[in-house]
Order: structure tokens, then C-alpha cells, then sequence
């Protein structure tokens, strides 16, 4: 309540200021103690010469709280360096999509091509039990999680002043963690326990790839929403002839790092978050999460479905850093709760430079649905075609 | 004029129409009977009126046919919510022990292993032990050490707490990842049990027990017919529960009760009143919807929890005059407090409410870590009601055992984990190797037979609205308008010092309403405009609603 209001229905305010009014320009009466004294031989002083002198001003204080304050973002942060690096992070898309990232990871692509053996894999049948508890993950990420936050304001294109009753359910950070862990749990129930205890899942960890193309200093900043990680590092059978390329493409006018902002504070060393002291160490596969609400252009417009392919390619790409001494592997997969893209990314050179030379590999299946729709349908909860073959996949991805 | 009183008076013209025929009243052929049948004497007094008026709100939400029209007709007395004493799982306030044992009407007992139940498993346990043990050393060292993770620091709580907190969570979830592969071939249920990670666990009661405030008393004073002899009368007391476990496992099946029902009216297990006021002990009260959530919407088949993992980072945020015995005492209230709530909340998706008590026991098992000390508690709901008509009459209570914090291992040395205590570890796979079972009694007594959730019903509207309704009233968003209130001003001026006798009586305190005293449907149902309502001729100006009646 606004105290004004107080002082308007009393007026008690205006009484006390006339009151301070009235009562500053009194005039002292002479009350003939001066007299009295000077006759008795007193000495009388003048009040007025005590309060003469400046007031004492004191020091503020610096009060430090009760965290430590980051540091001031300039010239003299110790993460400053002169160079600036052109950052690509996880909430950020490359504004070409998967044609820039093929040209900043010096990449050609198979589309529609995935190592035999992860076809053979996704071929085998699984038993009814499995694909109830997928159902039933697809349920609990969409229907039956309890979580009831604000979700994305709903706009109307004919009159876009109009206010909608914001709605609440379940976020796309909260669907995506439930269904992707889920489904991680589903396999490692069903598959071999050799295969399981050789492994690690490990949720949401950072890890970051610098490295100079043409000149110019790029660093992808990545979050793995779940990182499977093995004993050994990953190896497919490659057969390189007689597949389709996609070959690195021209993206004049328009430069391969454009929509990547140059920052001054970054570490000039690529990280990958596992100690090497580590017995299970080596990435196997990747997940990463779209959501829509996190992830945007700089330039505010709409996510298109090809920079999402691109997310997938980079991604891999900064999960791969270390010595080269033969092609490397590791598997990716990119969902958006509903869409599931996989990809298996084979590292055959960090030179990045220019077009020509060794290049690396981007095998991909793209846009697998897992199902249609799943919601609250008319107050029943609903899944609607549900897709089986998605879950083949997977699983043959955790387990080659 | 003329016209228009004349069409007027057309209506009433029927009921000065003579009724020509009238029915004699059918006699009873057994009108008498050998042995008098005399209706029941009624208690006429204020408070018999008052019992029976209760007793038929308890069978009216027994007899509801779904979850959620029953947790409805819970709200249903109170427009703006219910003033809830707000049982929060992560802060325990000094000595809070006798105060939580009352309210959730708990028997704690200290044990130093798992109740003879769990030794049928034995054999089973010490082979997965075997197994899990040095992959649970290597996941601990590498959570500990192996790993460089970024964190967010949000400002609001400790910075040690959250990053306990943080590095526990991720402890449990690889723990649990070892342990549930590792015996999904072994033990059946394992493959069908759902994993949550941090859901919302929220519960909601009745109290009917404890002292009266100090507040209540002096404003039945103002009363003559409240001050003569209905100062001390016992009222309910709304109690909410609000945690977030770090993992759950829920499974289709109840876990076994750990003793006989019948055992649960036991006199050794009566837990003594706790006659203060909540608020006077460090509790604050807060203006809610009474909500049950377990984790989940009703209408999931895995329904009834296994185990839940709690983090314990709340104890470096207390103060360290409490010292060490007080803060045992808050892992024991933690748990009791979220094994009641959880236990609670599974209860409503049965059919029962905090009127009508469970006809049968329910079970769960609860562990609070921080990643290196565990401690093990195993709960057995027994009761639920707890309400002014049951608190002093109902014989049963709830039982809790739980351990002191153990440690799993003692230090983590040069990337290794030294000294695993394997009787920590045990205990805990003799958690996941409990096995729930089928019940040989009915689960649901007080649902419908068809229809149980409300997306069992088959009236297209009825069950948009009720999800609808049920989905707002749960969320707990707040109010476009804001709740009445006694601005600070008006409470000295006018109901203080009445300075301000000669302005028109508008507020309603002024007019002796009570504002609050509002029902749930007590407001206008939703305006259909004109060109929504169905051509050629439509009447009706506002929605359906369909509130449970009580």
C-alpha cells in the first residue's frame, strides 16, 4: 500500500510540516538569565560557536557480502586476451546451418548413411516389455511429469496484442532430460551387463574446442546432456568407396564465421571435462538436447531445421579433441523430444584449413520421428504413432 | 403497459389453475412391525449437529468417484486457499522432532540394521555385492575427482549446500545406475520400475490436535456465544508438505508391510501431544491450495514408491549451537516428514483423503546422503486421519525406523576409494532386492468402478472442465485478483482508534464479513458471448461448471 495514501485521507502530514513552520521562526524571548549571570561574574558563551566546525565525515565502508563478487570484465581479468575468439556456444546456431559447420569442421557429409553395423543393430527386434517402457517414458516426459512452470507466451498472428492466459506444464528442458534418461535406462537394462559396467553416463557436463581456421581463432563452447563414455575408444568399420558425399560447399557472399561473436575472455586450451587418469574415459556417444526456448539466432528469428542439423555437427566436432594418430569416432545424437537425428562423426584431421587435403566424415540419419503427438488430448493422455524403429537405433548405438 | 403486465401475468394464472385429480397416498402394506423400529436419537446439541454436519462432508468426498474431483472437493470450502503450516523437506528448525512425530503421527525407532523382513534376501544381496562393489568405488572416485563439472550457483542458499547438493545428486544417480543393472536379471520388478529424477512431492492434511493461538482465542472473545465455554474448542489445522528427492523409484505394486496392520494400534507406539503452537516453534503459515502430488498425474500405472534418495545439505546450513545429537534428530525429521508426505500423496491416488483413512498399509524406504554418509529409513503409513474427530480417537500410527548416518567409504586416496564399508552398501541393495508384491485385498475401495481418474469419463465437457480445474487449482498460480486484506492504515484508524466514525461502511470488516469464509464455486461461471452460443436460440449465458458436491 502506498503510504501517500495514508497521508492523504489524515492529512497528518501537512499538519506536522505547517507545525515545523510555526515552530522555526520562534523568536527566543530575552528571559534576563544572561543579565543575572554576567552580574553574578559568570562567563557566558554563545552557543553557536560549538557547532562552528565541520561535521566529521567518515569513510564508507566497502561491504563485501556474502558471495565474492565476480571480477570486472576488462583489460585486466585474467581470462583477457588481446586476440579475439569467435565463440559458437550451445544456446547459438550457425545462421548457414549445416553447410557452415561443414565448412568450419572441414567435413563432408553421407547423408542417409549410417555404418553397417549400427543398421544391422537397429534391425534386431526388441521384446514388447521394452517398447511399453519406451511408451511409457514417452508418457511420463509428456503427460504424466508433474512439473508446472511457465511455458513459451501464446501469440495469435491476426491480433498480436492480444494477452492469452499464460500456460503452465512441463518445460523443454525438463521433457528432453526425462525422455533422453529414460530411454538411456531402458537400453542399459536390456543389454549385457559386460557391456554396461564398461561404461559411464554421465549427465549435462561442459566441454570446449579452440582451434585456428585460417587465421582466425574458433572455439565451440558445448553441453553434452548426456555423455556415454567407454573403456576403449570407439571403432566402426568404414567402407568409403561407392558412398554419395555431400562435398564442402561455397557459401559466398556470406563468410564461415559470420553469426560466431568474437569474445576476449576465453582459455586458449581446448577442455574435455574427464581426467585422462580415468579408466573409462573415451567418448562413445554423444546426446544433445534442442530446446526451443534456449536455443536462438542472434538475429531473433526462427531456428530453421537445417542449422539444428548443424548444432549436431558441431557438437561432435568439439567432443573430439585430442592427437591424431588414426581416425576417430564417436556417435551423436540430437533430439528435440520428438525428433531424434543420429549422426556418427569420423575425425580424420584438425587441420581445418581450406578446402582440399584429408577431410573428416559426418554419417547421418536425420529427422527419425519417435511419435506424432503425445499430450493431454480432451483431458486423457494420449500417444499417437508411436515409431519402434527409433529405439533400434538407439540401442544399436549404445551398444556398437 | 397494459400489454406487457398482461403477457406478464399469463405464468401466474397456472398456479391458481384447480388441480383436478389427486393421488391417495399409497399404504404401506408393512406399515406395522412386531418389534418397534424406532429412528435414531440424534444428538441435538450444538456440537452433535456440528459432528454430524463433518460426517457428512467425510462420506460425500468417500463417496466421489475420481482422484481429482476428490482433491477438488479438499479445496472446496476455501476460495482464496487454506492458511497451510508449511512442512518444507529441507529446513528443520531446532528440536523439531516431538513437533514432527505429533503431526505426522509417527513412532521413530533407532535401529542399527534392517528389519528381519529384509534377511529372506540375503544370499541374493552378498552375490550383487560382489559384483557392484569396485564399480561403486570406481563411479565414487570418479564423481570425486575424475571430473571437472561446471556449476551454477544460484544466490538464494549456501554455496557449500547447493554444491553438496550438486555432487550428491550425481553420486545417487550413478550408484543407482550400477545397482539397477547389475540386478535387473536377477530380481523381476527392476525392468518395469520408472526412475524420477527430482520430481515434486507435495501433501496435504489435516490437524486436529495442539494447542488453540493465542490469535484464535482472542477473536472468539469478541463473541458471546464463542466466549462462554467454545474458547479452547479444537479446530483443523491444514498442513502442507512440499520436498524434492533427488531420485525416486516407483513401481505398479506396494512394497510388503514391514508389520502386521493389526500391530499398528499398539500402545507402545502412541507419540506424546505436542501442545504449542506451530508458528511459535519456527513454522510459518502460508495461503494455498491444499495439493497431494506424489511425483506424478493421476492415471500413471506406477504408482506406489520403492525408495527415494534425499540430499542432507541442509545440515551445514544450520547453526552449530544446535549441535551434533540436534542435527541427527533433523535427518530423522527429514525423513519422517518425506516418507509421510510421499506415502501420503500415494494414498489420494488410492481413493483415500485426509477424511476417510486407509483401509490397508503402505511402505517406503528413504535414504539420506551426501554422497559418502548414508542413512536408512523404512516407513509404514498406517493411518491418515488425523482430524479434530480422529486425532484423540484413532488408535493407529505410523511407524519409522531408521539408522544413523553410515559411512560408505572413509577417504578417497590418490584417485582410489580406501576402506568401502560393505554393510552400508548391503543395506542399500537390500533396499533395491525388496521386491513389492500383489495385495490380496482391494487397492482402490473408494474409487468408482468405471471411472477412477478423470480421464475415465466419458462426458466430453464434465472431464475438460475437470482437468481443467484441477490442473489451475494444483498449480497454486497466483490470483489476477489479489486476496482481501486489512491495509495497516485502516487497522489503526478505524479498527484500532475509531477516528474515521463518520465515512460510509463499505470495507468488510466493517460490515462483519469475513471475506475468507468463501466457498470455491462462489463466483460467476465463465461468460459465453452471443455468437458462440449454438444457433438459432440459445439461453444459456454461462458455462457449466461441474464442482463435486459436497
Amino acid at each position: 500500500m502506498k503510504l501517500s495514501r495514508v497521508l492523504y485521507r489524515q492529512h497528518i502530514g501537512f499538519m506536522f510540516k505547517k507545525h515545523w513552520l510555526v515552530q522555526g521562526s520562534r523568536v527566543p524571548i530575552d528571559t534576563g538569565v544572561e543579565k543575572y549571570l554576567k552580574e553574578k561574574g559568570i562567563k557566558v558563551e554563545d552557543a553557536l560557536e560549538f557547532i562552528k566546525e565541520e561535521p566529521r565525515t567518515f569513510d564508507r565502508i566497502s561491504v563485501i557480502g556474502a558471495y565474492e563478487p565476480p571480477l570486472p570484465l576488462n583489460e585486466n581479468h585474467p581470462e583477457y586476451k588481446e586476440r579475439p575468439c569467435l565463440t559458437l556456444k550451445s544456446t547459438n546456431v550457425l545462421l548457414e546451418g549445416i553447410n557452415q559447420a561443414q565448412v568450419l569442421t572441414k567435413t563432408i557429409i553421407a547423408e542417409d548413411q549410417l555404418p553397417r553395423r549400427i543398421e544391422e543393430l537397429a534391425e534386431l527386434p526388441a521384446p514388447k516389455a521394452i517398447h511399453e517402457g519406451v511408451k511409457k517414458a514417452i508418457l511420463s516426459a509428456n503427460v504424466f511429469d508433474t512439473e508446472q512452470k511457465k511455458l513459451p507466451k501464446k501469440k495469435d498472428k491476426e491480433r498480436p496484442a492480444y494477452n492469452f492466459p499464460r500456460i503452465l506444464g512441463i518445460t523443454d528442458r525438463r521433457r528432453n532430460e526425462i525422455l533422453t534418461n529414460r530411454l538411456i535406462q531402458l537400453i542399459e537394462k536390456s543389454s549385457d551387463i559386460d557391456i554396461t559396467q564398461n561404461k559411464y553416463v554421465i549427465n549435462n557436463v561442459e566441454h570446449r574446442s579452440v582451434f585456428d581456421k585460417e587465421e582466425e581463432l574458433i572455439q565451440f563452447q558445448d553441453v553434452s546432456n548426456i555423455l556415454v563414455t567407454s573403456n576403449k575408444p570407439l571403432k566402426h568399420d568404414l567402407d568409403t568407396s561407392d558412398v554419395p558425399f555431400i562435398e564442402i560447399p561455397d557459401l559466398f557472399p556470406v563468410k564461415h564465421t559470420v553469426t560466431l561473436p568474437p569474445e576476449h575472455f576465453y582459455e586458449e586450451k581446448s577442455r574435455y571435462p574427464i581426467l585422462p587418469s580415468v579408466l573409462k574415459k573415451y567418448p562413445h556417444t554423444t546426446w544433445l538436447h534442442f530446446n526451443e526456448t534456449e536455443v536462438n539466432n542472434i538475429y531473433e528469428t526462427p531456428v530453421t531445421p537445417a542449422q539444428i542439423l548443424g548444432r549436431s555437427l558441431t557438437h561432435a566436432f568439439t567432443e573430439d579433441v585430442k592427437d591424431l594418430h588414426e581416425p576417430i569416432h564417436l556417435n551423436c545424437i540430437q533430439t528435440d523430444g520428438k525428433r531424434f537425428h543420429f549422426g556418427v562423426f569420423e575425425l580424420n584431421t584438425l587441420n581445418v584449413d581450406g578446402n582440399d587435403g584429408t577431410k573428416n566424415i559426418w554419417y547421418c540419419k536425420n529427422d527419425q520421428i519417435l511419435y506424432d503427438s503425445s499430450r493431454y488430448f480432451s483431458g486423457m493422455p494420449s500417444l499417437d504413432n508411436y515409431n519402434p524403429k527409433v529405439y533400434g537405433y538407439i540401442n544399436a548405438f549404445y551398444n556398437c | 403497459m397494459l400489454a406487457s403486465s398482461g403477457q406478464r401475468m399469463i405464468p401466474k394464472l397456472k398456479s391458481f389453475t384447480i388441480r383436478r385429480f389427486t393421488q391417495p397416498a399409497i399404504s404401506e402394506q408393512n406399515e406395522y412391525t412386531d418389534v418397534p423400529n424406532y429412528p435414531p436419537i440424534l444428538d441435538t446439541s450444538l456440537q452433535g449437529r456440528k459432528q454430524r454436519k463433518r460426517e457428512t462432508l467425510y462420506e460425500n468426498i468417500k463417496a466421489l468417484k475420481t482422484v481429482e474431483e476428490k482433491q477438488i472437493a479438499l479445496n472446496m470450502p476455501r476460495y482464496y486457499g487454506w492458511p497451510c503450516i508449511m512442512f518444507k523437506e529441507n529446513s528443520v528448525p531446532y528440536n523439531a522432532m516431538p513437533f514432527v512425530q505429533y503431526y505426522t503421527k509417527t513412532y521413530f525407532k533407532s535401529i542399527h540394521k534392517l528389519p528381519d523382513t529384509y534377511n529372506n534376501t540375503s544370499t541374493l544381496t552378498d552375490t550383487v555385492l560382489k559384483d557392484v562393489k569396485s564399480h561403486i568405488e570406481d563411479c565414487i572416485a570418479f564423481e570425486n575427482i575424475g571430473i571437472e563439472r561446471k556449476i551454477e550457483i544460484c544466490s538464494d542458499l549456501r554455496v557449500e549446500q547447493q554444491m553438496e547438493d550438486l555432487k550428491t545428486k550425481e553420486i545417487v544417480k550413478q550408484i543407482n545406475r550400477i545397482i539397477m543393472n547389475n540386478i535387473t536379471d536377477k530380481v523381476p520388478h527392476i525392468l518395469s520400475t520408472q526412475v524420477d529424477y527430482e520430481p515434486r512431492h507435495e501433501a496435504f492434511w489435516f490437524m486436529g490436535g495442539g494447542a488453540v493461538p493465542r490469535k484464535v482465542i482472542n477473536w472468539r472473545k469478541q463473541y458471546p456465544w464463542l466466549r462462554k465455554d467454545r474458547l479452547n474448542e479444537a479446530f483443523d489445522k491444514p498442513v502442507q508438505y512440499i520436498g524434492s528427492p533427488m531420485l525416486t523409484l516407483r513401481n505398479n505394486l506396494p512394497l510388503r508391510p514391514i508389520i502386521p496392520y493389526n500391530e499398528a494400534e499398539n500402545p507402545e507406539f502412541k507419540v506424546n501431544e505436542f501442545e504449542y503452537v506451530p508458528e511459535s516453534v519456527g513454522y510459518v503459515l502460508e495461503h494455498r491450495y491444499g495439493t497431494n502430488i506424489p511425483g506424478f498425474w493421476p492415471g500413471d500405472q506406477d504408482e506406489f514408491g520403492l525408495l527415494s534418495y534425499h540430499g542432507r545439505g541442509h545440515i551445514i546450513n544450520r547453526k552449530e549451537s544446535f549441535g551434533a545429537e540436534d542435527n541427527l534428530e533433523a535427518l530423522h525429521c527429514q525423513a519422517i516428514k518425506s516418507s509421510f508426505g510421499w506415502l501420503l500423496a500415494q494414498a489420494n491416488y488410492q481413493g483415500f483423503t485426509t477424511y476417510n483413512d486407509i483401509t490397508y498399509p503402505l511402505t517406503t524406504q528413504t535414504v539420506i546422503t551426501n554422497g559418502q554418509l548414508l542413512s536408512f529409513y523404512v516407513y509404514q503409513l498406517n493411518t491418515i486421519t488425523m482430524n479434530i474427530d480422529a486425532v484423540n480417537t484413532n488408535p493407529k500410527h505410523n511407524i519409522c525406523y531408521g539408522t544413523k548416518p553410515m559411512e560408505l567409504y572413509e577417504t578417497i586416496e590418490d584417485g582410489k576409494v580406501k576402506g568401502l564399508n560393505e554393510d552400508t552398501l548391503k543395506m542399500l541393495i537390500q533396499f533395491y532386492v525388496n521386491a513389492p508384491v500383489e495385495r490380496d485385498h482391494e487397492l482402490k475401495p473408494y474409487l468408482g468402478d468405471e471411472e477412477q481418474v478423470v480421464a475415465d469419463i466419458e462426458e466430453d465437457e464434465r472431464r475438460n472442465w475437470l482437468e481443467a480445474t484441477y490442473k489451475h487449482i494444483v498449480s497454486n498460480r497466483p490470483k489476477h485478483v489479489l486476496m482481501p486484506e486489512i491495509y495497516l492504515w485502516e487497522k489503526i484508524y478505524k479498527i484500532q482508534h475509531n477516528t474515521r466514525f463518520f465515512e460510509a461502511k463499505k470495507r468488510p470488516f466493517e460490515l462483519g464479513i469475513n471475506p475468507f469464509k468463501r466457498r470455491l464455486d462462489e463466483h460467476l461461471p465463465p461468460y459465453i458471448p452471443k455468437v458462440l452460443r449454438p444457433y438459432p436460440k440459445c439461453r444459456k449465458k454461462f458455462e457449466t461448471m461441474y464442482y463435486p458436491k459436497i
